[in-house]
């Protein structure tokens, strides 16, 4: 392919450190970059919460406490203004993926081939530092919450939603004789809808960090590589394109979250007769 | 960019860790922070409860007072008048013992003048029967003439 025979330029840096289980099957394949760095970041969070779990004061909070209490008490609010019933489940989740997006988000700040060139000392020959790039990532956790979302959906309202996969929106606007007609309609649009859902929520996060990380590497390849006003042209682009970009990190892990909550509070909105 | 079991890898990674943080980083700070708004709103009602109670308090000490005022202004004139009682049974008591001393008084001097006017009525009886003996004395006896004598000066000096 055209971009692998141009390996020096962007798209050479654009492969994935992946172990491939069986050549002719494209989906049996892993990304161990990303895994590796997912997990890390996981098990770093599970570390801190530990710690901190065991220096929980009661009293007055201060540093790491204090900070975390407030992204806690910050999760719960958007929360509790976006939902109609409680749900145990819903704030710890909507937590937990803006936290991990998030911090994944912001690895993008590291200048753009560090973490490859630490790959390379270990013989790794490609590497990408940050999941989100990885459509696997924001697909995983869109399809888990299009799961919970459906799963709620049937265990809350099941007639209701039965009816509206079908009757909506057509059903209403056309005479009795038709609506058999216009019911699978009603239903391809509707499941178009909802499959919209996932796909946007993957695509939204996939799209913008891998954007940025394009970006990175364009300004690192058209200015980096000149001379020395192009290499000062280029950090200071890089810089204000890193802080730029950690801005974007965070607001994508805010929209993530956030249209993780309206879904799941769409799912538990009583029904209206 | 493609689907692959990094996919399947992911959904677990993202599962578990959801997971985790329910149970080691949500739960507890929202626990806690639930816990403390309690204490704080516990504080809050409490200090209302107190100032409340002290408002209370005052009112009842307010009143307490007053009743306590009242009552020492009634002891007071209570006192008052039976000071006023005492005195004037003193005055009393005084006054009929003085009249007491003044009427014995009185009755000792009736007395002292009775016995008097009896001794001088006595001793003038003697003088006029000694003058009438030395004037008569030959011809006059006394006991024989002293009734008369006697008779004649009672009715002499009774009303002197």
């Amino acid at each position: 392919m055209a971009e692998q025979s141009h390996d020096g330029g962007i798209a050479g840096h654009l492969h994935y450190w992946t172990l491939k289980f069986d050549e002719s099957n494209p989906f049996m394949q892993i990304h161990l970059d990303t895994m590796l760095v997912t997990i890390v970041v996981a098990a770093g969070m599970f570390g801190f919460a530990l710690w901190l779990k065991g220096r929980l004061v009661e009293g007055t909070p201060s540093g790491a406490q204090n900070f975390m209490e407030s992204v806690v008490g910050f999760v719960e609010d958007t929360v509790r203004d976006n939902f109609p019933v409680h749900n145990p489940l819903v704030a710890p989740l909507a937590f937990t993926i803006f936290v991990f997006i998030a911090l994944v988000n912001t690895i993008d700040v590291l200048p753009a081939f560090l973490l490859g060139h630490v790959a390379h000392l270990f013989g790794i020959e490609h590497f990408r530092p940050v999941p989100t790039n990885d459509l696997n990532l924001p697909a995983a956790m869109a399809i888990s919450v299009f799961v919970l979302v459906l799963y709620y959906e049937f265990k809350l309202k099941p007639v209701h939603f039965c009816k509206e996969l079908l009757m909506e929106p057509f059903t209403n606007l056309v005479p009795v004789f038709l609506k058999p007609i216009v019911m699978p309609i009603n239903l391809i649009l509707k499941v178009i809808e909802e499959i919209a859902k996932p796909l946007s929520l993957s695509f939204r996060l996939f799209g913008n960090m891998f954007a940025g990380e394009v970006i990175f590497l364009l300004i690192a390849f058209l200015l980096l590589s000149g001379g020395p006003v192009s290499m000062a042209a280029g950090f200071v682009v890089g810089l204000g394109w890193s802080m730029f970009h950690l801005f974007i990190g965070l607001l994508q892990a805010f929209i993530f979250m956030i249209l993780t909550v309206v879904y799941l509070s769409i799912a538990h909105q009583p029904v209206e007769h | 960019m493609s689907i692959d079991l990094t996919f399947i890898g992911q959904i677990v990674v993202f599962l578990t860790l959801v997971y985790l943080m329910k149970k080691h980083l949500f739960g507890p700070l929202s626990e806690l922070m639930q816990a403390r708004a309690q204490k704080i709103a516990d504080g809050l009602a409490a200090a209302d409860a107190g100032l409340e109670a002290k408002a209370a308090t005052e009112a009842e000490i307010a009143a307490q007072l007053e009743d306590a005022r009242g009552k020492a202004a009634e002891i007071v004139a209570s006192a008052e008048k039976r000071a006023n009682e005492i005195n004037e049974e003193a005055v009393n008591r005084a006054r009929s013992e003085a009249e007491g001393i003044v009427d014995a008084a009185r009755e000792e001097v009736q007395a002292e003048l009775g016995r008097a006017r009896q001794a001088l009525r006595d001793e003038v009886a003697d003088i006029a029967i000694l003058a009438a003996e030395r004037v008569v004395e030959a011809e006059l006896d006394a006991s024989r003439h002293s009734k008369l004598i006697d008779g004649i000066v009672s009715n002499g000096f009774g009303n002197a």
